[in-house]
């Protein structure tokens, strides 16, 4: 949408026990419409940084909305949340609505909904790697914005950029064959899915893959080679501990559609297994951020900040023991080796998105020969059996849950969603914090490979910020440099038309 | 030989007003215009490229809460260069990728459609209502030929 902006903001900063001599900051709620990415860096006495905030505006309008509505309109309503993962949110919410019908949908529906949400894990990682991060690591953070970009990609190597556009292709064009549309496919509901997949469409699944692998093939060599050039960065972007979450099967492996929740911690203990995801809300609960309209999930156990958990591919791979294929497993290996227990540094959800890629695909190819996959048998009937359901899918970006309460009507009386970027905020805080202490320096003009750097920091976990502030995509960054007596010093803006 | 149009209608539908571009798209397709194909998403995203830089023209139709009252028809070039710091592009660059990546980058318009109302649910203001007929009616001149779309129409 065309739109003009005007922001106005006073800034407060989050209360700490090193900043409570700061004056706080307040959000101005115009921002929220606008889809800001706005940081705070707040400066000691000496100009050096001592804290930093990434905020992220939610729009928690949007569950508001739903009540009142029968359960069953959810999967044809959430997927419109967000236009980069609505089939995250598609599946998330036929979960919730197979909970609240307590059945079990047929094994063809369950594989049918797998390969959906592998198409989509295949096209989110494929754009934030190709088009959102590579231009930063091969263009390098001193380039100047107007060539640091996918454009320079472009100029760089065509058909490094071609190749990353049909690799996000694929991952469409699997969700369009299964659903008939590319966004917001009205296809999975609560019992199970609407149609099965054809003959045709399994084979120009299957025709795409030769070409999808050898690009996933050609982003591991550039990577790895990247990898040599930026020892720097995996240690300071986002390097610290924290407790990681995911979704793994029952013995322990990769999973992104089923399966039980799994904490661990930095060292790579198990610290809570086989979690229901039904029960969710009795490990993780939600605190509220002053200065912030988002509210930040924490493992409840630990305590707000100390229960700080990251979700997301980084995080997928710390909990899980293997993938389950073998190419992947072997990268996975090799992953990890970086970390000493688990892998810390989240310079390395790069990395791990393109392994995710890999298994996807692996596993794509795998299902293509299940001759489930053309059953006709998709559909579970049942009416309301349970007054609550807990849909639970790994989105790419991290772990969705959807919570719907209904009336013996199926008429939502409450609904709660937590997405990835929500929960992994405390750690994009934690992230522009331990960048910005490394390169800015005094109350001037943050130079622009800084701000590149920062920015690179928040783009490691390729937020959604459609999910978070409902807006439309875009991630203007406004950058506010805070003094010791709470004065904004200087306010700098990228990316905003 | 009828050249072949590609009309995107981009926006959320579930913000009332903002849906009007996938809404005027979904219209024009009923009308089954010769050589028109249409496309609704709710982004522009870099895999539009290739289907951009297929089609001889492109009309990108979104909505608009600019000051202006009536429906745009605006020529768009593509970008020099751009960021993408999301997800999502705008025209310019998904043009201007379709030039860089696939080869070719056809002549385009931006469609704007002036709204007020963008709040969370599925129907439209009278005005987007209103000004969503004008916008397929352009469009649909501008296919007949009775409209100069070379330069910029209101």
């Amino acid at each position: 949408m065309s739109k003009t902006s005007t922001t106005n903001t006073t800034a407060k900063p989050a209360a700490s026990p090193e900043t409570t001599a700061l004056r706080r900051v307040v959000i101005d709620p115009v921002t929220r419409i606008e889809g800001h990415a706005k940081i705070s860096i707040l400066l000691d006495q000496d100009g050096q940084v001592s804290d930093a905030e990434f905020h992220v505006v939610e729009f928690r309008g949007f569950e508001k909305f739903c009540e009142g509505r029968p359960y069953s309109e959810m999967p044809g309503i959430t997927p419109r949340i967000c236009g980069i993962c609505p089939v995250s949110h598609l599946l998330a919410s036929a979960k919730a609505g197979d909970a609240i019908m307590s059945v079990n949908i047929p094994p063809a529906a369950d594989k049918l909904r797998r390969l959906m949400n592998l198409g989509q894990f295949v096209q989110s990682h494929a754009l934030s790697f190709f088009h959102l991060s590579a231009p930063d690591f091969l263009l390098g953070w001193d380039t100047a914005p107007a060539q640091r970009n996918v454009f320079g990609l472009i100029a760089r190597n065509r058909e490094l950029a071609r190749a990353g556009i049909r690799l996000r292709q694929f991952g469409q064009e699997v969700i369009e064959i299964l659903g008939d549309k590319k966004i917001h496919p009205a296809w999975a509901v609560p019992g199970g899915v609407r149609t099965p997949l054809t003959e045709t469409g399994r084979d120009r699944i299957r025709s795409w893959l030769p070409e999808a692998f050898a690009t996933t093939r050609t982003a591991f060599d550039l990577f790895k080679k990247t990898l040599e050039t930026h020892k720097r960065e995996v240690q300071i972007f986002g390097n610290f501990p924290s407790l990681f979450m995911g979704l793994v099967d029952a013995e322990g492996n990769w999973e992104h559609h089923g399966g039980k929740l799994r904490f661990t911690d930095a060292s790579g203990n198990v610290i809570a297994d086989q979690v229901d995801p039904q029960k969710y809300d009795e490990y993780i609960s939600e605190a509220v951020q002053a200065g912030s309209y988002l509210k930040s999930p924490y493992y409840s156990p630990l305590g707000f900040p100390e229960g700080m958990y990251r979700v997301g591919p980084l995080a997928r791979l710390n909990v899980a023991e293997h993938m389950g294929t073998p190419k992947a497993d072997a990268e996975l290996k090799k992953f990890k080796k970086m970390g000493r227990g688990a892998v810390t540094s989240s310079f390395l959800y790069h990395y791990a998105r393109l392994i995710e890629i890999l298994a996807s695909l692996e596993r794509i190819e795998g299902l293509l020969d299940d001759p489930d996959l053309l059953s006709e048998d998709l559909r579970a009937d049942a009416g309301i059996n349970s007054l609550r359901g807990v849909g639970v899918s790994e989105a790419p970006r991290g772990t969705l849950f959807h919570d719907y309460q209904v009336d013996r009507q199926g008429l939502l009386r409450k609904v709660n969603l937590i997405v990835a970027t929500g929960q992994n905020n405390l750690a994009m805080n934690r992230t522009v914090a331990q960048i910005a202490r490394h390169y800015v320096r005094g109350g001037g003009d943050i130079p622009e490979p800084v701000l590149n750097r920062i920015e690179h920091g928040i783009r490691c976990y390729d937020p959604c910020l459609s999910c978070s502030t409902h807006a439309l995509g875009q991630m203007p960054l406004v950058v506010t440099l805070i003094g010791p007596d709470g004065q904004v010093l200087k306010q700098q803006v990228r990316g905003m038309d | 030989m009828i050249s072949k149009l590609l009309v995107i209608g981009y926006g959320n539908t579930l913000r009332k007003d903002d849906g009007v571009g996938p809404l005027a798209a979904s219209e024009l397709e009923t009308l089954h215009l010769p050589g028109v194909n249409t496309l609704v998403c709710p982004l522009l995203t870099p895999e539009l490229a290739e289907p951009v830089s297929r089609s001889d023209e492109v009309i990108f139709i979104d909505a608009s809460v600019e000051p202006a009252r009536d429906v745009q028809l605006r020529r768009v070039a593509p970008a020099d260069s751009s960021r993408v710091l999301a997800h999502a592009a705008n025209p310019q660059i998904l043009l201007a990728l379709a030039r860089d990546v696939f080869g070719r980058v056809p002549k385009a318009w931006c469609l704007t459609i002036p709204v007020e109302d963008l709040g969370l649910g599925e129907s439209l203001s009278a005005t987007a209502r209103a000004n969503l007929r004008s916008a397929v009616e352009m469009v649909v001149q501008m296919r007949a030929g009775r409209l100069d779309a070379d330069e910029d129409a209101r």
